[in-house]
């Protein structure tokens, strides 16, 4: 009984040597050589090309690879999960010699935090996060601005004032635009109701095809979604009802039914901040990107969208720019029909990164 | 063609057949790689350089074969005995929940205290939900492979519901950054668990703790009377029966050590990694499922356990460095898949050999 | 009947060797269309090697197949099946959750079987027609689970019918069945062979033999001795046949002395089988000290529980067993360890041995926890070892040490090595349930002077066997075991075959 347990072990430890033989010939032989291109990397937490946030990302690296040419040599970690592995591809890529790092989840955030004070001659820059200091950076931007036009062309689209709208946590952010969506759908549709199904993930297809299947038969005749993946355009778009998508133009899943969708449009920031850092004028920031500067806009319309309303929403967008109108102004009134805001006040973007309370005519809670 | 099992193994197999399994994987990936217009050598040599050689590399490897060792150790003392605790995930999670709570609970107290104290409920964490099946298991007979399975997502969401859904003692409600984005409370310093630095190789206290348990595991399955049961169980129930073993209370035993090993790694994730419980980190790694397939890599032997999670973790690490806008993350998969598939294709020609007429 | 001119098999000059014996030396065997034909032989005699070399499980190392005249080589057992032979085993081979129709057409390689639309309907009306005709008695919708074993048996020759197999082989058919059902069975026989079928039905039963068959073929130590017309022969001269000497079989040499006290006391035990029926009834027996008491019965009346019952494996429902008067805790298999009693169990790979661990391991597979093998929670591998090499020498096992796994070894050197184990506990009582099934000459030899050992010095021995002349060979008295009771315990020098025999068909006693 001991003989044959010992044999298991030989093997075993035989390919762990031979491995490590391997690695350590072929390791001696390398050598530390530094390119001249300037370096940069993103991470995604899903595959780079998954039709939403990550492809909307990786269009911004692809942005700036194209703008800065040979100057610079971009990469990216795709499918990374957000738990101990981050912080092994962080420092992998530092390693490999990259200066500056866009960390794309809120996932993230801590491992970044901890490799920012390990490696002050790196710039970090998390996307969607809160935590700043001398050498990280944090940037997103007022998606609810467009999430709220887009909302309008849902609303012009729904026949019995019921919207499905596909959400992944219930976390300030997903609140806040879930709020503008209802408050822009109501916009379009006076009394329009708002319904929400949690997946608890980003990015999950089949937890995403089955919201959008159950809001549908809970009676929504559009549907809308602050997820990443087109899994619900494509149940949308087999089940004829129209589609507003989020963070990417998706309208290839859903070509008859997409209406249009909240996007961004990463490119010019990353653009801004790589270029800083290869000069040396980098500085830390807490970046809102609006509809002005065109860091969030509109993906172009789907044929279901009719003229009036692209006029309705054409006429908002520029009041948006022009400061003339803002959607988290009050009075806003909560599910149960208490006054939140007063008539005159308005949210800043602070109290938007805490919201916690939902805009009547949205159903569904809150907490997930 | 057929199949059949080795009466004897010629010593020199042991030494042949890995060696050979291993060219073959080399010679497989190298064909891939060539097809799909990568240089072979270079990526062989980033795979490894990224995985146990470059620097920092090892740690980050040990980082992520610490949890692997846990949950491989874990479902190995079970399968030993052919019971199916496929648990592990969830077992893993109770160890992360318990062993944050203490940790939580014993702020201000001593950090040799703190960290026994989570080691000591995360076991516990672990061992009450194997527990569930075992009993299950030992008294009604009730199929343990689907007890423990379904049990997985019960603690899954009791876990994102913890931290997601209600304002429980371990979510974070007071700070900005918790009111963004719904996360555990942080651990106190104390509840850190310790650390080594070893020329530059920081072991942390998880893994010392997984090779010893590793080690305890071995002595126990091969030296003790109990082992001797658990041996004789696995190998023959009635058997065992025949021989007056008290094969119930073995089932409990052993399901309980092991989820009180896979606890272990979920208290070492929060007090080695994490410092917070964060559900959708223990929930994507799949240290559970991936322990298992650990635990059958190494045959169950508990010194090729944590040669395994370290392979397989150098293996996982190697691959986020080789892919990029150049090298897609698929093409690391199979790289990674043909490497453990001729692994245990190799074993196979260990223990059969194969006749092509009778 | 006479031989037809072309037979439907013929096998010619087979020789099949295994490493350790001749399993088949130049066997001739031959069967016409639809004929009934058994093959007669002991346990041993080579009736399974030669029923898997005509089903292609084996291919014979000399001689050929002939089918309906023409030469046949099997690669496979496909090949077999293709060629029109189909084996009903005596183990079913049948998926318990699926339907009786299911079953059928699971079995099938041919078109239906293999296309991936199945048209349950079809197939159930095939199903019920074949049945029909051969009084197979079976609901094709019915899960195998619902079935009875006999139920259970049809489905498998359903199976052989269904594919059109023209020769179909029966091993010992009816050791499972009731006689009611045995009768039910040898008429489907009758009908098969009326429809130009062959029929090859292997048993060791002289009755059944001369019921059903028209010739028979007796093997004996892998070779064919003779065929006979089954309605010339008497069960007397195919006995003769079958064991080579005559009927008479060697008793006891002589009564033993004066034996001892009651060791082993089993009063109005009750115990249930594995499907939940009452399995042992009412059974009472006495084991003194020295003696032999053979169980005699034919197999699954309830000998097999009884024996379980004793050592603690299976709980009894009622009544008590002693061991030295004093009684044992129920269903504890340990306290009749520690009480005494060894306990040689009739499967020998599975519960007598852990199949996958070593020979050492085996030989302390009770005595691993006394302290002269473990110190505190450690076991002394060395001294196992020495234990185990002790076992060897002493018993003259055949093997190439004590590191050797278990399911190695051959049955009879398996059987030592439960034997040295058994006796080294310095038991009282030994039970042996079938020692001696599926081992060869020597080996039945051997076991049989370790049994006689036993009890000359001093323990008391319950031997449980179907075979009556290894009882009457051994036993001091007889007890025979019927549908769970114990029937009759006679004085072995009191005995006669024709009573004992009675006695386990079920038959009044004499007396």
């Amino acid at each position: 009984m001991k003989k044959r347990k010992f044999a298991l072990a030989v093997p075993l430890a035989l390919a762990a040597a031979l491995i490590l033989a391997l690695g350590v010939s072929t390791g001696s032989a390398r050598t530390q050589k530094q390119s001249a291109a300037f370096k940069a990397a993103w991470i995604y937490v899903g595959p780079h090309n998954d039709n939403g946030w990550s492809q909307a990302h990786d269009k911004g690296r692809l942005y700036v690879q194209s703008k800065l040419g040979s100057s610079v040599e971009t990469t990216y970690k795709e499918n990374v999960p957000e738990g101990s592995q981050v912080s092994q591809v962080i420092e992998s890529l530092i390693r490999d010699g990259n200066k500056i790092i866009f960390a794309t989840s809120f996932g993230y955030q801590s491992a970044m935090v901890a490799a920012a004070k390990k490696h002050p001659d790196v710039k970090f820059e998390m996307a969607t996060g809160t935590a700043q200091s001398a050498n990280m950076a944090e940037y997103f931007g007022a998606g609810e601005d467009a999430i709220y036009l887009s909302g309008m062309a849902a609303g012009a689209a729904t026949k019995r004032g019921v919207i499905g709208y596909v959400v992944p946590f219930a976390t300030p952010e997903v609140v806040r635009h879930a709020n503008a969506f209802a408050l822009g759908a109501q916009a379009t549709h006076p009394g329009a109701r708002i319904k929400l199904i949690w997946t608890n993930s980003w990015f999950d297809p089949g937890k995403e095809t089955k919201a959008a299947q159950s809001l549908h038969a809970g009676g929504a005749d559009v549907l809308g979604q602050n997820v990443d993946s087109p899994a619900t355009g494509q149940y949308a778009e087999k089940k004829g009802i129209p589609w507003v998508g989020y963070d990417s133009d998706a309208q290839k899943f859903a070509p008859k039914q997409w209406l249009t969708a909240a996007v961004y449009n990463w490119g010019p920031y990353y653009l801004r901040k790589v270029k800083a850092a290869m000069n040396g004028t980098w500085k830390t920031n807490f970046y809102y990107g609006t509809l002005k500067e065109g860091f969030v806009t509109l993906a172009p319309y789907g044929p279901k969208v009719k003229a009036k309303t692209k006029a309705a929403i054409a006429k908002k967008r520029a009041a948006l720019i022009k400061g003339k109108f803002y959607e988290f102004a009050g009075p806003l009134y909560d599910q149960k029909g208490k006054l939140r805001v007063p008539k005159g006040k308005r949210l800043s973007v602070k109290q938007l990164y805490a919201m916690n309370w939902l805009v009547k005519g949205v159903i569904g809670s809150a907490k997930g | 063609m057929r199949i059949e099992r080795r009466l004897r193994q010629p010593w020199w197999l042991t030494v042949v057949v890995p060696v050979v399994s291993i060219l073959l994987a080399f010679v497989l990936s190298a064909i891939v790689l060539l097809l799909t217009g990568h240089p072979p050598l270079k990526s062989f040599h980033r795979l490894f350089d990224a995985a146990f050689i470059a620097n920092g590399a090892l740690t980050e490897t040990v980082v992520s074969a610490t949890p692997l060792v846990f949950t491989g150790l874990a479902a190995a003392v079970a399968f030993r005995m052919n019971l199916f605790n496929i648990g592990g995930e969830g077992q893993l999670y109770g160890g992360a929940i318990t062993g944050a709570t203490v940790g939580l609970l014993l702020a201000g107290t001593p950090s040799p205290l703190v960290i026994a104290g989570m080691i000591l409920a995360g076991a516990a964490g672990g061992a009450f939900l194997a527990a569930i099946p075992a009993v299950l298991r030992a008294f009604f007979s009730t199929n343990e492979i689907i007890t423990s399975l379904m049990l997985n997502y019960v603690v899954g969401l009791v876990l994102e519901y913890l931290i997601f859904d209600s304002h429980s003692y371990l979510r974070d409600t007071t700070g900005f950054e918790a009111k963004v984005f719904p996360q555990g409370k942080t651990l106190p310093d104390e509840a850190t668990w310790s650390s080594w630095t070893i020329h530059g190789l920081v072991l942390p206290l998880g893994f010392v703790l997984a090779v010893v348990l590793a080690v305890l595991v071995w002595i126990l399955y091969s030296r003790t009377r109990f082992g001797f049961e658990v041996q004789v169980i696995g190998d023959s129930p009635r058997a065992g029966r025949y021989a007056g073993m008290r094969t119930r209370r073995k089932i409990l035993a052993v399901m309980c050590l092991s989820g009180a090993i896979a606890g272990l790694g979920g208290a070492s994730q929060t007090g080695d990694f994490q410092h917070q419980l964060d559900p959708r980190a223990l929930r994507q790694a799949n240290f559970g499922y991936t322990g298992i397939v650990v635990a059958a890599l190494a045959r169950y032997n508990p010194f090729a356990v944590v040669l395994v999670a370290l392979l397989l973790g150098g293996l996982t690490n190697a691959g986020f460095t080789l892919q990029g806008a150049d090298f897609p993350s698929g093409l690391v998969g199979v790289m990674q898949g043909l490497i453990l598939f001729c692994a245990l294709g190799g074993e196979l020609f260990v223990r059969y050999r194969v006749r092509f007429a009778w | 009947m006479t031989s037809p001119p072309s037979p439907a098999v013929a096998l010619r000059g087979i020789t099949k060797r295994f490493p350790a014996v001749v399993a088949n030396d130049h066997v001739d065997f031959e069967a016409a269309m639809g004929e009934v034909h058994a093959l007669l032989g002991e346990n041993g005699a080579g009736k399974t090697t030669l029923s898997n070399i005509l089903t292609g499980l084996y291919r014979p190392d000399e001689g050929e197949i002939l089918l309906f005249g023409q030469r046949a080589e099997f690669q496979s057992p496909r090949d077999a099946l293709d060629a029109g032979i189909a084996m009903v085993h005596q183990h079913f081979r049948l998926v318990s959750p699926f339907t009786a129709a299911e079953n059928v057409v699971l079995g099938d390689h041919r078109d239906i079987g293999r296309s991936f639309l199945l048209r349950p309907r079809v197939i159930e009306q095939r199903v019920r027609e074949l049945a029909g005709r051969y009084g197979l008695a079976v609901d094709p919708r019915a899960r195998i689970w619902q079935l009875s074993v006999g139920e259970q048996q049809r489905v498998e020759i359903l199976k052989a019918l269904y594919q059109d197999a023209r020769i179909l082989i029966l091993d010992e058919p009816t050791a499972v069945l009731t006689p009611q059902e045995a009768e039910a069975l040898f008429d489907t026989i009758r009908a098969m062979a009326a429809d130009g079928r062959t029929v090859i039905f292997i048993s060791h039963k002289l009755n059944e033999v001369k019921a059903v068959a028209d010739r028979v073929t007796v093997l004996r130590r892998g070779r064919s001795l003779a065929t006979v017309t089954a309605a010339e022969a008497t069960p007397r001269s195919l006995a003769a046949l079958m064991v080579g000497r005559e009927v008479e079989v060697g008793r006891r040499d002589e009564a033993r002395g004066a034996t001892g006290d009651a060791v082993l006391e089993i009063d109005g035990l009750w115990a249930d089988g594995d499907r939940g029926e009452a399995a042992v009834r009412n059974a009472s027996l006495t084991v003194r000290a020295g003696e032999i008491l053979g169980v005699a019965g034919v197999a699954g009346n309830g000998q097999r529980e009884l024996a379980e019952a004793i050592a603690g494996m299976r709980p009894a429902t009622a009544g008590f067993v002693r061991v030295r008067g004093r009684g044992l805790r129920n269903g504890d298999p340990r306290a009749a360890i520690a009480a005494g009693v060894a306990y040689v169990p009739e499967d020998r790979l599975g519960t007598g041995v852990a199949p996958g661990l070593s020979l050492a391991s085996n030989v302390v597979l009770k005595a691993y926890r006394e302290p002269h093998v473990s110190r505190g929670p450690l076991l002394r591998f060395r001294r196992i070892r020495e234990l185990a090499s002790g076992v060897i020498d002493r018993y003259d096992v055949r093997t190439s040490g004590p590191h050797v796994p278990a399911w190695q070894l051959s049955g009879g050197n398996l059987q030592k090595v439960v034997l040295a184990r058994e006796f080294s506990g310095d038991p009282v009582v030994l039970v042996a349930a079938a020692p001696t099934r599926g081992l060869d000459v020597s080996g039945i030899e051997t076991v049989h002077a370790y049994l006689r050992e036993a009890a000359s010095r001093g323990l008391g021995v319950l031997l449980i066997s179907e075979d009556l002349d290894e009882i009457l060979a051994l036993a001091d008295r007889i007890a025979v075991m019927y549908e769970g009771s114990v029937v009759g315990e006679r004085d072995a020098g009191l005995a006669t075959v024709e009573e004992l025999g009675l006695l386990m068909a079920g038959g009044e006693s004499a007396d």
